[in-house]
């Protein structure tokens, strides 16, 4: 669809859970509608999938997730870095599809160490 | 039968000083002491910060005096919840960082700095700041410390009565902070009313529910 309508549009969200993963779930996949305008995770919660997040702001990193699939919208996040992208990296409480998108959730510590690895937050000051 | 009392022995052998009972437990009830107290650190880390950062939010409330009195309010417990929670992180057998850079760059909450970019001389450029620009950063850090305190009270609720009271009281004190930015952006932004319910403390950062149980005469 247009950019031009990304305000209207509605997309697949599939949010794959590991099953080595401390989530309620663990091992399951499922798939959810989100709106361009909607972070996923709240439309998760609403959904009655419960996904880890704490701050919700896009700072603290509870939230992570890879992106295996599709683009999303990071622009609210307070603290989301280039190299995150470009490791695949997302943080769900702040992110807004932008296509049909497939996360795998639970990458707290993969991104922890990820962040460490580039010299950003909170990497190193954690591990 | 056994003359033995039944909580007069467990995992941690008699005279061992290398365990606490405290921790394991809270272990032996499904809550993880070590991470717990790791994000304890976080937390506090973000209390820490928002007290510096309230500190000069607070002053770029111009001629905003009501303003500033629940800044002030907000501010004071936040260093309250700070204070409150340190003691038990040592009890956990965690510490602070030694550096404070590592200490706000782990802090669970962003920075929230003034909403202005800096200027030419690097001072803050204050010519199109406005009061509810700082309102609102100061209610989304009330909103942040809300969700942390509730994945706290969440990880110790039946596990560890100790760290639930605390966090359970730090939450009253921020749900109470969220309701006054709540009424003052309300009215400032919006025009409308929207009453939090309550008012300003009877001295600044009376933390009534925080500061009524010390956990140390320091706190």
């Amino acid at each position: 669809m247009a950019d031009a309508d990304a305000d209207a549009d509605v997309w697949d969200v599939t949010i794959e859970i590991p099953a080595e993963a401390d989530i309620e779930g663990a091992g399951e996949t499922h798939t959810i509608r989100v709106g361009s305008d909607e972070y996923i995770l709240a439309a998760a919660r609403e959904q009655g999938l419960w996904v880890p997040a704490d701050c919700q702001q896009g700072w603290c990193i509870a939230c992570a997730a890879t992106i295996v699939e599709g683009d999303v919208d990071h622009s609210d996040a307070k603290r989301y870095y280039s190299e995150d992208a470009e490791a695949d990296f997302a943080l769900i409480c702040t992110a807004k599809p932008r296509s049909d998108v497939t996360l795998e959730v639970g990458k707290y510590e993969e991104l922890l160490r990820h962040r460490a690895d580039t010299d950003r937050p909170p990497g190193r000051s954690k591990l | 039968m056994s003359d033995r009392k039944q909580h007069a022995a467990g995992s941690v052998e008699p005279g061992d000083t290398s365990k606490r009972v405290g921790a394991e437990v809270i272990r032996e009830r499904g809550c993880d002491p070590e991470e717990l107290r790791e994000k304890l650190v976080d937390a506090v880390g973000a209390e820490f910060t928002t007290y510096y950062y309230y500190t000069n939010l607070r002053m770029h409330l111009a001629g905003e005096e009501d303003y500033k009195e629940i800044t002030e309010d907000a501010r004071l417990e936040d260093r309250a919840h700070f204070e409150l929670v340190v003691p038990r992180i040592y009890e956990l057998e965690g510490s602070l960082p030694n550096d404070i850079r590592d200490f706000a760059d782990r802090a669970s909450c962003p920075d929230a700095e003034v909403p202005t970019p800096m200027d030419d001389d690097g001072c803050l450029d204050t010519s199109e700041l406005e009061v509810e620009d700082i309102l609102e950063v100061l209610l989304e850090a009330e909103r942040c410390a809300i969700r942390t305190w509730s994945e706290i009270c969440d990880m110790t609720r039946g596990a560890d009565p100790r760290t639930y009271d605390m966090a359970q009281r730090i939450l009253n004190e921020e749900m109470d902070h969220e309701a006054w930015f709540i009424e003052l952006l309300s009215k400032e932004r919006d025009g409308e009313i929207n009453p939090a319910g309550h008012f300003a403390r009877g001295e600044p950062g009376d933390a009534p529910y925080t500061k009524n149980t010390p956990f140390n005469d320091s706190a």
